[in-house]
């Protein structure tokens, strides 16, 4: 398919990964302190994201109050220098349908696992800005929106993390970059927890449907792997912070 | 090579056998063990752990004050009633934010490590008028929802016990409009959790002379008194909300930390004569005769006034600068702000003499640790 | 779906105890896809699709143009969706940003032209100068749910069932024959994708849902609109017969055990087969029935 070869005999991928590792993950929690409630760093191979978390607050509209619950709202914002090539389109990336269905995903996955009965006539607000995107940039989202929503202290029922899948042949490969989703059909799962429930699962080409069965099982585990490496940067962070607190 | 996975049987059937190289070896094992507790229904990989984490039907020591992250198990025993920040299922109880567990008598709670502003009745605020609307003003409190303050809460000019007339409502804008400052008290709460606010006190009220700063909520701590008088002939007006109030110290300041005892920075030693009036009032000019009433004089269109004093000089703006960047070097380390802590960093502080150095990253590391030295030094001394 | 109609707390209520007790209003088991009913209009490839009282319409229609510079040997395809207050109070003229208008073109174009579905190789006339446009507008006539199924099998049936205009071509000229003059030529369908939308609704409440190992969530096949408004989540599945996931998009909503909507699949793929078979039939029938026609026209010439 293209001059690099996706999966040699030797079972190494380009990146040198093997089938079931992850890309490097690292995460800093509350990077922006002032300007929101609540925020993350993510770094997932080369995905780069912030993730800002606004709320929950006084709506600025009338429309955005809901009685009986959080209203809320996400938006992304992919810039033009995330990609190898700068983006040509000179329009707002953010009126572009493939950024709308992501916006709804994220927001119809999340709604379901915030509490957000417990803060009605508010509104949270999410802001997302990819700085930098190589594949699997939904489930990089996914995981970026729990870490900062977690730290805003927003109430939920579980970590939801989200990796993508490829399936080349019949390997599937866990957590694909650019070159890897380009090259194949990828999976992408938003996993509740540690539990077996998939909030998000999106599919976006041709796969055996035999297969299929696989590739969830290999994407399930990896993303309980994610959830773990999460619960870790979340934990190092608090204890940084329950230190600084003793010192009161 | 492609290992399969089958998918079997029910549960923890996917997660099998599942080595991830890359990341188990440059992870230590204690690093995760401390991890702890986060898949009890999970039975193989529960086994494993249980040894690290408390068994979850002690209900001793163990599991107060422990961390917890979203969708951990804290407890299976029914006993306990559930709080804040936690739900439950059956007779397991779960986190549902990050933060530590708490415990008072039988109520289970965890305390986000952070989170909005939440308010409480008797908290010391400082707010900003949002909105005039029919009768109340919204105040921005830093919370989840706009604190209300009704028209019949605050003291208006001529006296506190007057009723509110229609001429009051009309002109509500002309006692505070958008954008002001002020400090209250939280009154009441209501049932979705938003504040009722009053100024029925003259220690509340519209705030001027003096500068805005705003820390996260979760750095200043519930205390009796929030307004302090600091060397420099400054006073600082702690918000229990993170918003606080730099300002000139006015007479009233003085007088107010007069009578308890008599602060040692209080210069205006002859106040301390006057006590203070039922609410709290005290005369703003310890000095003028007393044939007309303290009330009167206090609840005058004065306290509305949008001016700020001529007599503030250059010398005393560059001290409430430089006090707003040290609370500022304070947050920045993540250190409680106290008065005393204010105060030590006002002292270590004096070694630059430059206001604007203060925050530079260099310099609020440095600052943040000397107080905390000097905190401790103080600390052994005693 | 929409925000703008609402079902009343006493309706909706009834209409989940009714899922309880494994009832659905109209009768059919959980697992039912409602009837397909597919009428040709009189021109080639125009559709009308109903799915139980739901409506959709499809028309294909080409042209010639010039290709991408970047894709000089591929034809163009495009879908164009039309939601209008026609279908539904919930929809607006004009406005095609919201939020279920979007998934819903995302979910189509996915399926069929990301998917391949149509050989956009043999549209190319000349390379890098001339190609085929097919163009396949879809209108949203009624709306009683399942828009995405009834449209996805209304694009396909009309692509499958559209003839576009015979060409010759002479070095840079092209000749395109009038249909009268000769038989017009069938598009190149590579498979045929077919979508299956389940929903999802939890019985229980959302701690049972997510800590709970019952997995009671209700699945129901090819909702209506009433149960669209009440679901909790959704699943579109789309297959082709040949086994292959098409697409699979589940965007949020109630988070469901990997293995009920592994089922989810399965039960989508005998869907699939039937739908398949149904769309080949019913093309080939009416097909005939315009063969016939010529049929006898040839014969009497013969004599």
């Amino acid at each position: 398919m293209s001059q690099f070869e996706v999966y040699s005999p030797e079972g190494l991928r380009m990146d040198g990964r093997r089938w079931n590792e992850l890309r490097r993950f690292e995460t800093s929690i509350n990077t922006h302190s002032h300007a929101a409630d609540g925020s993350s760093y993510l770094e997932q191979g080369n995905n780069k994201i912030i993730t800002l978390v606004k709320g929950p607050t006084e709506p600025a509209l009338r429309s955005q109050l809901d009685q009986t619950k959080a209203t809320l709202s996400i938006s992304v914002n992919v810039t033009k220098f995330s990609k190898f090539e700068r983006s040509k389109s000179t329009g707002n990336t953010k009126n572009e349908r493939r950024i709308l269905e992501m916006q709804t995903a994220l927001v119809r996955t999340f709604e379901k696992n915030l509490m957000l009965n417990l803060y009605p006539r508010t509104i949270i607000d999410i802001e997302i800005h990819v700085l930098q995107q190589d594949g699997g940039i939904l489930g990089s989202l996914i995981n970026g929106i729990t870490l900062a929503c977690i730290d805003a202290g927003i109430a939920m029922y579980d970590y939801i993390s989200g990796v993508s899948i490829g399936l080349y042949d019949t390997t599937p490969l866990l957590d694909v970059n650019s070159l890897e989703e380009a090259a194949m059909s990828c999976v992408t799962l938003g996993v509740v927890g540690k539990s077996e429930k998939l909030s998000l699962l999106q599919v976006e080409d041709k796969i055996p449907l035999d297969r299929l069965e696989n590739v969830l099982a290999i994407g399930i585990a990896g993303a309980h792997r994610i959830r773990d490496l999460m619960d870790t940067a979340l934990r190092a962070h608090a204890e940084k912070r329950v230190l600084n607190a003793s010192k009161r | 090579m492609s290992e399969v996975i089958s998918v079997v049987s029910r549960n923890g059937a996917f997660q099998k056998t599942m080595i991830m190289e890359e990341f188990s070896s440059d992870e230590s094992e204690d690093d995760y063990n401390m991890t702890g507790s986060e898949d009890e229904e999970e039975g193989e990989e529960g086994a494993e752990k249980s040894s690290s984490k408390p068994t979850s039907k002690k209900s001793s020591k163990n599991i107060d004050s422990e961390l917890m992250t979203p969708g951990e198990l804290i407890t299976s025993d029914p006993i306990w009633m559930r709080g804040h920040g936690t739900y439950f299922l059956e007779n397991d109880t779960y986190s549902s934010v990050a933060g530590r567990v708490s415990k008072v008598n039988k109520l289970l709670s965890v305390i986000p490590l952070k989170s909005r502003y939440a308010p409480e009745t008797g908290d010391h605020v400082v707010g900003r008028i949002a909105e005039v609307s029919n009768k109340r003003w919204k105040v921005d409190i830093g919370g989840k929802q706009h604190a209300i303050l009704m028209l019949g809460s605050v003291n208006l000019p001529g006296g506190i016990l007057r009723r509110k007339s229609e001429s009051d409502e009309l002109q509500m804008r002309s006692f505070l409009k958008e954008g002001d400052l002020l400090n209250a008290e939280v009154q009441s709460l209501f049932q979705d959790g938003a504040a009722s606010l009053h100024t029925r006190s003259l220690k509340y009220g519209k705030l001027r002379n003096g500068q805005f700063c705003q820390v996260p909520n979760s750095l200043i701590v519930r205390s009796k008194n929030h307004t302090h008088n600091l060397p420099g002939n400054v006073t600082v007006v702690l918000g229990v909300n993170g918003y606080i109030w730099l300002r000139m110290t006015s007479s009233m300041d003085l007088a107010r930390d007069a009578p308890p005892g008599g602060s040692t920075q209080v210069s205006g030693g002859e106040a301390s004569g006057r006590a203070a009036g039922p609410t709290g009032a005290v005369s703003l000019n310890p000095n003028a005769s007393l044939s007309i009433t303290r009330l009167e004089e206090e609840s005058s269109w004065k306290i509305y006034s949008d001016e700020n004093d001529a007599s503030i000089t250059n010398q005393l703006k560059q001290t409430i600068s430089r006090y707003a960047n040290i609370i500022k070097a304070l947050a920045f380390c993540e250190v409680g702000i106290t008065h005393e802590r204010i105060v030590l960093g006002y002292e270590a502080s004096l070694a630059y003499s430059d206001v604007g150095a203060l925050i530079q990253r260099d310099n609020m590391e440095a600052l943040g640790a000397d107080v905390l030295n000097a905190e401790r030094m103080r600390g052994n001394a005693e | 779906m929409a925000k703008d109609i609402e079902v009343s707390t006493a309706e909706s209520q009834f209409i989940l105890e009714a899922l309880k007790q494994n009832y659905r209003l109209d009768g059919r088991s959980f697992e039912q896809f409602r009837d397909v009913k597919i009428t040709f209009g009189e021109e080639l490839g125009d559709v009308l699709v109903e799915l139980g009282r739901t409506k959709v319409h499809c028309k294909i229609s080409s042209s010639i143009t010039e290709p991408y510079e970047d894709r000089p040997f591929e034809g163009l395809f495009f879908i164009s969706t039309e939601s209008t207050p026609m279908a539904g109070p919930q929809f607006e003229s004009g406005n095609n940003t919201g939020e279920d208008e979007v998934l819903i073109s995302r979910i189509i174009e996915k399926a069929v032209r990301r998917s391949g579905a149509l050989d956009i190789e043999g549209l190319c006339i000349v390379a890098g100068s001339k190609c085929w446009a097919v163009r396949a507008s879809v209108h949203f006539l009624d709306c009683d749910g399942g828009f995405v199924d009834a449209s996805c099998i209304a694009v396909m049936t009309a692509l499958l069932h559209y003839r576009k205009p015979d060409i010759t071509v002479h070095g840079e000229k092209i000749i395109v024959h009038p249909v009268d003059e000769r038989e017009p030529v069938a598009l190149g369908i590579l498979h045929i994708p077919v979508c299956v939308t389940s929903s999802f609704f939890n019985p229980v409440d959302a701690e049972q849902n997510i800590k709970g190992e019952e997995n009671s969530e209700i699945v129901l096949v090819d909702a209506t609109l009433k149960e669209e408004l009440l679901r909790e989540g959704v699943l579109t599945v789309t297959l082709n017969k040949n086994r292959e996931v098409v697409q699979v998009s589940k965007a949020g909503g109630l988070p469901m055990d990997a293995m009920t909507l592994m089922e989810c699949c399965h039960r989508a793929y005998d869907i699939t087969e039937r739908i398949t078979d149904q769309i080949l039939a019913a093309v080939k029938e009416d097909i005939a029935k315009r063969d016939k026609y010529s049929a006898i026209l040839s014969s009497e010439n013969a004599r």
